[in-house]
């Protein structure tokens, strides 16, 4: 069935292409760049370098952002596991930093940070912190008492309960958390990238929108969905590593069993 | 006679009140029992008597509302005691109701658990875990995770998880009440042969009195809520017993007919 799975694929693909193609016949080539100038400006930028040049640097920042935003939101919610009342305290200022437009303060970090790539580190890890310090924070919760009992009773002390128990089984809802993240990771840096910047694939789609290059917009926008696609693909390796005790197609929660 | 392992002396529970409501009922009230060394007490109780709930309290895991127990000469529970010791240091096993197996762990990683966190994991222990792999029938499934193996091997792996680690006194919950009957009257039948050579004090809990004649030295009927002790049964089957065959030890329907008539 798999193969089938990726035919199908294939087919939804070459609709979307042809869509794109006639659209661009249909509008004109100025307004929308075709599928076909679009791989062919993607291939030469590729060859000549220019893709790895502004691509890696973009890369550069979401992976860094994801480490500096993505280890203290794992690591709070077990800190703070025996603190319900901190919990409590914090709940609505981390509410608030995840329901605020985090793009919306790309200019504060670029005033405060510089227009380097410090700035745009910092808003990709303000955006991945809050996102996977609530998907943990709820595996962290999820946690099964008796299963704690269980540890207890045969002399686990806190330090294993948290490492043996709580662990692994928040491990399922931190990997949920990083999948949720990735894309806003990526579009994170790129929005930052297309405020001020001199590199990187928001600089491509800012430089190519002030010369009416349509084609390189969409070349950025394409290497930006292929990066998004990889780390996604990164995330589901380690998770299908970590996670290899799991019935296959099992939902995001732990079935503890009875 | 000797000092008994385990005494409980006019137990009560009730759980905590919450604000402006009415106090809550008594779940177990006025129980008094004792279970001696190398003992295997049954107590056959209907559903929602408070069964687990008095184990949870032995086990260290819920306290006491009321009375006192006493444990190899320790009071564990009463007026003066305040701080929970879940399983006493280790000698106190508990086989619960559910399995509590970790999904992320194989059946040798899940029977070597306690010696893990109790820093006894040698090889001397994983010879006596395998050894019970294999008294129970496990063997080739040690790699196994929890999910890929049946409900009898899980409720196998459970026991054989406290008896690794060897407490003097274990608690045992309806363990096998979630397995088809066939599957039931192995695991006991395994757990007869497992007590044979250890004799260890067990406290087994349960609904169905064969069970409770099928295992038990002494069978104690619970009341209905609050849970007190109704009735003392001596079970005086000899041993070793055949528990496929227990209906037909000649003395079997005269003590099932009795505790019958006491469990309300």
């Amino acid at each position: 069935m798999r193969w089938r799975v990726w035919l199908d694929r294939l087919i939804v693909l070459v609709i979307l292409l042809a869509a794109w193609q006639a659209g661009s016949l249909w509008l004109g080539n100025y307004w929308l760049s075709s599928p076909w100038a679009v791989a062919t400006r993607f291939v030469a930028s590729l060859l000549n370098g220019e893709m790895l040049f502004h691509a890696s640097y973009t890369i550069n920042e979401a992976l860094i952002g994801c480490v500096i935003g993505g280890v203290p939101a794992v690591l709070l919610p077990f800190l703070l596991r025996r603190q319900p009342i901190v919990v409590a305290i914090l709940d609505p200022f981390m509410v608030g930093g995840y329901g605020a437009p985090k793009l919306a303060f790309a200019p504060l970090f670029i005033l405060w940070f510089g227009i380097g790539i410090e700035s745009k580190i910092a808003l990709v890890a303000a955006v991945v912190f809050f996102i996977v310090y609530f998907s943990t924070l709820s595996g962290v919760r999820a946690l099964e008492p008796k299963l704690v009992q269980m540890a207890q009773v045969v002399g686990a002390n806190e330090r294993q309960v948290g490492r043996h128990i709580v662990f692994p089984g928040a491990v399922p809802a931190i990997f949920a958390g990083f999948r949720i993240a990735v894309p806003y990771a990526i579009g994170g840096a790129v929005i930052a990238e297309l405020i001020s910047s001199n590199r990187g694939l928001g600089y491509l789609v800012q430089t190519g929108a002030m010369n009416f290059d349509t084609t390189q917009v969409f070349v950025a926008i394409v290497a930006a969905t292929i990066i998004v696609h990889a780390f996604i693909a990164v995330v589901d390796l380690g998770e299908r590593f970590l996670l290899r005790w799991r019935p296959r197609g099992a939902s995001l929660i732990v079935d503890h069993g009875t | 006679m000797a000092a008994p392992m385990l005494d409980i002396k006019e137990l009560g529970k009730r759980f905590p009140a919450r604000t402006g409501r009415e106090p809550p009922p008594w779940i177990i009230q006025g129980m008094s029992f004792s279970v001696a060394a190398g003992e295997l007490l049954t107590i056959v109780g209907p559903s929602g008597a408070g069964k687990s709930t008095l184990l949870n309290i032995i086990a260290q895991i819920d306290n006491a509302s009321a009375g006192e127990i006493v444990f190899d000469g320790e009071r564990i529970a009463g007026s003066d005691v305040k701080a929970l010791h879940p399983g006493l240091n280790r000698r106190i096993g508990y086989v619960t109701q559910d399995d509590n197996l970790l999904p992320w762990r194989t059946t040798i990683d899940n029977v070597l658990f306690p010696c893990e966190v109790q820093g006894t994991l040698d090889d001397a222990a994983r010879a006596r875990a395998q050894e019970l792999i294999g008294a129970v029938g496990l063997t080739g499934f040690e790699r196994y995770y929890p999910h890929e193996l049946s409900g009898g091997m899980r409720k196998r792996a459970a026991l054989i998880r406290t008896l690794v680690y060897d407490p003097p006194m274990i608690l045992m919950d309806e363990p096998f009440a979630a397995v088809d009957a066939q599957t039931r009257t192995q695991l006991q039948q395994d757990l007869l042969r497992l007590w044979s050579l250890k004799r260890k004090t067990i406290l087994f809990v349960t609904h169905d009195i064969t069970e409770a004649i099928a295992l038990g030295d002494r069978s104690l009927v619970l009341t209905q809520r609050p849970a007190r002790i109704a009735a003392e049964h001596p079970i005086p089957i000899p041993r070793p017993r055949n528990v496929k065959d227990i209906f037909a030890m000649p003395n079997f329907a005269t003590i099932y007919e009795r505790i019958r008539a006491d469990v309300q």
